[in-house]
């Protein structure tokens, strides 16, 4: 058997796409620790401070022109979630009759993760994250309304004008209009009790274990939530009951995007294995494509029929 | 005939499509669906005018409703026959599976076409899919960006040319001034068919596992039983042997409808595929189960418990009873236990994706229940597609069939058009072949 020189292109480019697959698979995996941008803002929310007098939601409407959510009882702007008027929203939690526990009050609001989900989920970076402050927002031009965001985020965060036509993904954007005009947004601003303050993250990391280390076992497990969760975020949690209780889910450090994503990033590094599996697909059917239109015609002598493909 | 089936007394031979003649098309039944259809397209431009939200049942908690999860994420799959059965015939060479090339293709085109119909029909800002070309905006990482790429192109590229030689093939034979255009292009279609099929098989395989991806970056919010790191690689496994399933029932049903002989061969040569591909994906997903520790959550998680089992044993037992002789001679046994595959796999695409994700809601109880609106639309959907299934088998070369009926179609159709000449084509040494005479 004498290997002609198309047999060694073939052989060649299978084995180049071999290499090339294996090699792009098979490379040590990047370690995805989410890093913050170095001058990531932040929020530190401290449970304990809040006295609910529900200023944040006020100033949240009026310093990103929300229209009032009335829905409830056609009156009163009480929203009763976070919905598409409703970007920050006070909470509380109410301990069941008798059994000891504390009330407490919870700010939600977008999270603005370390490496977050909606921004790996939106097909078209219509959410993107800021390279210098880490704040994520949303660009309409780029939107096209696929709700995949909303599947995506673990904590339930950005919300749909389901009501227009022209609909909105609605979400906090750390007021960043206020930010680039050098002014702290309107939540932090307004807090009577200072219980939400605003600072670059890795301060108000600092600051938040400050407090636990002068109130030892006042915050629950004595641990920031948002430090790590996830990746970690750039809104802070304090407080004194769990954060079971405050609606703040469960999220293994591990459990950020890129590392859902691992395998398939691997498998789709520079296309390799598609285009691998493609042309070693194209090899095969031009031999066995070749056959079959021989047979084909064969078939055609035979029978008098026009061949079908 | 003692109980004889046909199959007993002749053996059939599969070797050429052949259109379903002397049927009408507008049967009662035909208008029924097409009723339905056109209903589902009038209640679709009142969603266009009054929004998603009066529309639909979706609400922030549960954003994606059955129109993405049921049209696209599962029926796709049923769509799905023509990749592993044309990866088996083409490359793996079981020759025998082309007789039923052109069914699962058909198949395939219809249920991606109207998948892309119910994306377009849920996506609410469609005025910015432009994106889809710019390339700066592009995220390459995003599952949602690869499905909205792959599977438009997968439809109208190489499955639209996949299934152009049944028109040609009739152009030639009934509209002889179409004969230059069909001599002009089928020429080309052969030259590149291999480089089109490839990326119809490519192409699938991307997409599909992109489909479990989708939900794979919802994290911990699906159930354990579902969410792994090898959803991709089992939903793309599912679907394989949910298309093969499909393309059986299909055909069964359509040669059991219009009393068409089953070449059971073939069949059975599908069946094992099929089982090829069955057994070893349980054997994985109940390996993933137990390794990553969650083997007591497929006794103890009450409901969802009851819907795993259901995907499991639907899928397992009709596969294991296939693998006798008697299960896949009978038409009817053969069809019962595909339809059972088709339907447990159709429950293991959509459970991950409504049942199974954010079952505990946080304290907070929220349902969706899809409205009228949205179950006459994603009804709408599927008969559009069987409506022009039933058009395209009577009119198009298509289904599978001896080469007696070809004569038959031939004589048939001489009744109508005397000058139809669709045998006697000779020596392709005096009459150059591939219809360029």
């Amino acid at each position: 058997m004498s290997v002609t020189r198309r047999d060694l292109l073939k052989i060649g480019t299978l084995g180049g796409a071999a290499v090339a697959v294996g090699g792009a698979i098979g490379s040590p995996a990047q370690e995805h620790v989410p890093t913050p941008p170095r001058d990531a803002v932040g929020m530190l929310y401290d449970s304990t401070k809040c006295i609910g007098c529900k200023s944040c939601v006020v100033a949240c409407a009026d310093a990103n022109a929300l229209q009032p959510d009335t829905r409830v009882d056609s009156l009163h702007q009480a929203p009763n979630d976070l919905n598409s008027f409703t970007k920050d929203i006070i909470k509380l939690y109410k301990p069941k009759y008798g059994d000891g526990g504390s009330f407490a009050f919870v700010k939600r609001q977008c999270m603005h993760c370390v490496d977050p989900f909606c921004v790996a989920a939106c097909p078209f970076h219509a959410l993107e994250k800021n390279k210098t402050t880490g704040v994520v927002s949303w660009t309409p031009d780029k939107c096209i309304g696929c709700r995949y965001c909303q599947l995506a985020c673990p904590y339930q965060i950005p919300k749909f004008d389901w009501d227009s036509f022209n609909a909105k993904i609605v979400k906090c954007e750390f007021c960043k209009e206020r930010l680039a005009a050098g002014k702290e947004p309107a939540c932090t601003y307004v807090c009577p009790p200072k219980a939400v303050i605003f600072g670059r993250r890795d301060v108000l990391l600092r600051e938040a274990h400050r407090r636990i280390q002068d109130h030892p076992g006042k915050y629950f497990e004595n641990r920031v939530y948002g430090e790590k969760e996830a990746g970690g975020t750039q809104v802070l949690y304090l407080s004194a009951v769990n954060f079971d209780y405050l609606g703040l889910p469960h999220l293994s450090p591990t459990e950020h995007p890129s590392n859902w994503l691992r395998w398939q990033e691997r498998v789709l590094k520079f296309f390799a294995l598609p285009v691998g599996i493609y042309v070693g697909m194209v090899t095969f059917l031009k031999q066995n494509f070749r056959e079959h239109e021989n047979e084909m015609d064969d078939e055609h002598k035979k029978t008098g029929l026009m061949p079908q493909l | 005939m003692n109980g004889h089936t046909q199959s007993d007394l002749t053996v059939v031979r599969w070797q050429r499509g052949v259109p379903v003649f002397g049927l009408p098309i507008r049967t009662k039944n035909f208008l029924v669906l097409a009723g339905i259809a056109i209903a589902g397209f009038v209640l679709v431009t009142y969603r266009e005018v009054f929004g998603l939200g009066s529309a639909t049942g979706l609400s922030d908690a549960f954003p994606w409703g059955i129109w993405k999860t049921f049209n696209v994420m599962t029926l796709t799959a049923l769509g799905s026959g023509s990749f592993p059965i044309g990866i088996a015939a083409w490359i793996f060479r079981k020759r025998r599976l082309h007789a039923v090339m052109r069914v699962t293709l058909l198949i395939s085109f219809l249920v991606y076409f109207t998948g892309l119909l119910a994306i377009a029909v849920d996506v609410s800002r469609p005025w910015n899919v432009y994106n889809l070309l710019s390339v700066y905006r592009w995220n390459t990482i995003s599952p949602m960006w690869e499905v909205l790429w792959c599977m438009p192109l997968y439809c109208l590229f190489p499955l639209f040319l996949e299934n152009t030689p049944p028109v040609f093939e009739q152009l030639w034979y009934f509209f002889p001034p179409g004969r230059g255009l069909v001599v002009w292009l089928v020429p080309i279609i052969r030259k590149t068919y291999p480089y089109v099929v490839a990326l119809a098989y490519t192409l699938p395989i991307l997409h599909q596992s992109a489909l479990g991806a989708l939900m794979l970056l919802t994290g911990n919010q699906v159930f354990p039983l579902w969410q792994t790191p090898l959803l991709p690689l089992l939903y793309v496994w599912a679907a394989a042997f949910i298309g093969v399933a499909t393309t059986i029932c299909s055909v069964l049903l359509c040669c059991m409808t219009w009393k068409r002989p089953i070449d059971h061969s073939i069949m059975d040569e599908l069946v094992r595929l099929m089982n090829w591909l069955i057994f070893p994906w349980i054997a994985l997903r109940l390996l993933d189960i137990v390794v990553r520790g969650n083997f007591l959550l497929m006794f103890n998680s009450g409901l969802l418990s009851l819907i795993f089992w259901l995907e499991m044993v639907f899928i397992f037992v009709p596969a294991y009873y296939l693998r006798k002789a008697k299960y896949r001679n009978s038409a009817y046994l053969l069809f019962r236990n595909c339809f059972l595959i088709v339907a447990g796999g159709m429950l293991y695409r959509f459970s991950p994706t409504t049942f199974a994700y954010r079952p505990w809601r946080f304290g907070v109880i929220a349902y969706y229940t899809p409205t009228v609106i949205e179950i006459v639309t994603s009804l709408s959907f599927i008969c559009t597609c069987i409506c022009l299934f039933l058009i395209a088998v009577k009119r198009l070369p298509i289904l599978p069939a001896p080469l007696q009926q070809w004569f038959e179609s031939e004589s048939y159709y001489r009744n109508f058009y005397p000058y139809i000449q669709m045998s006697g084509y000779g020596n392709p040494d005096q009459h150059r072949p591939s219809y360029a005479d």
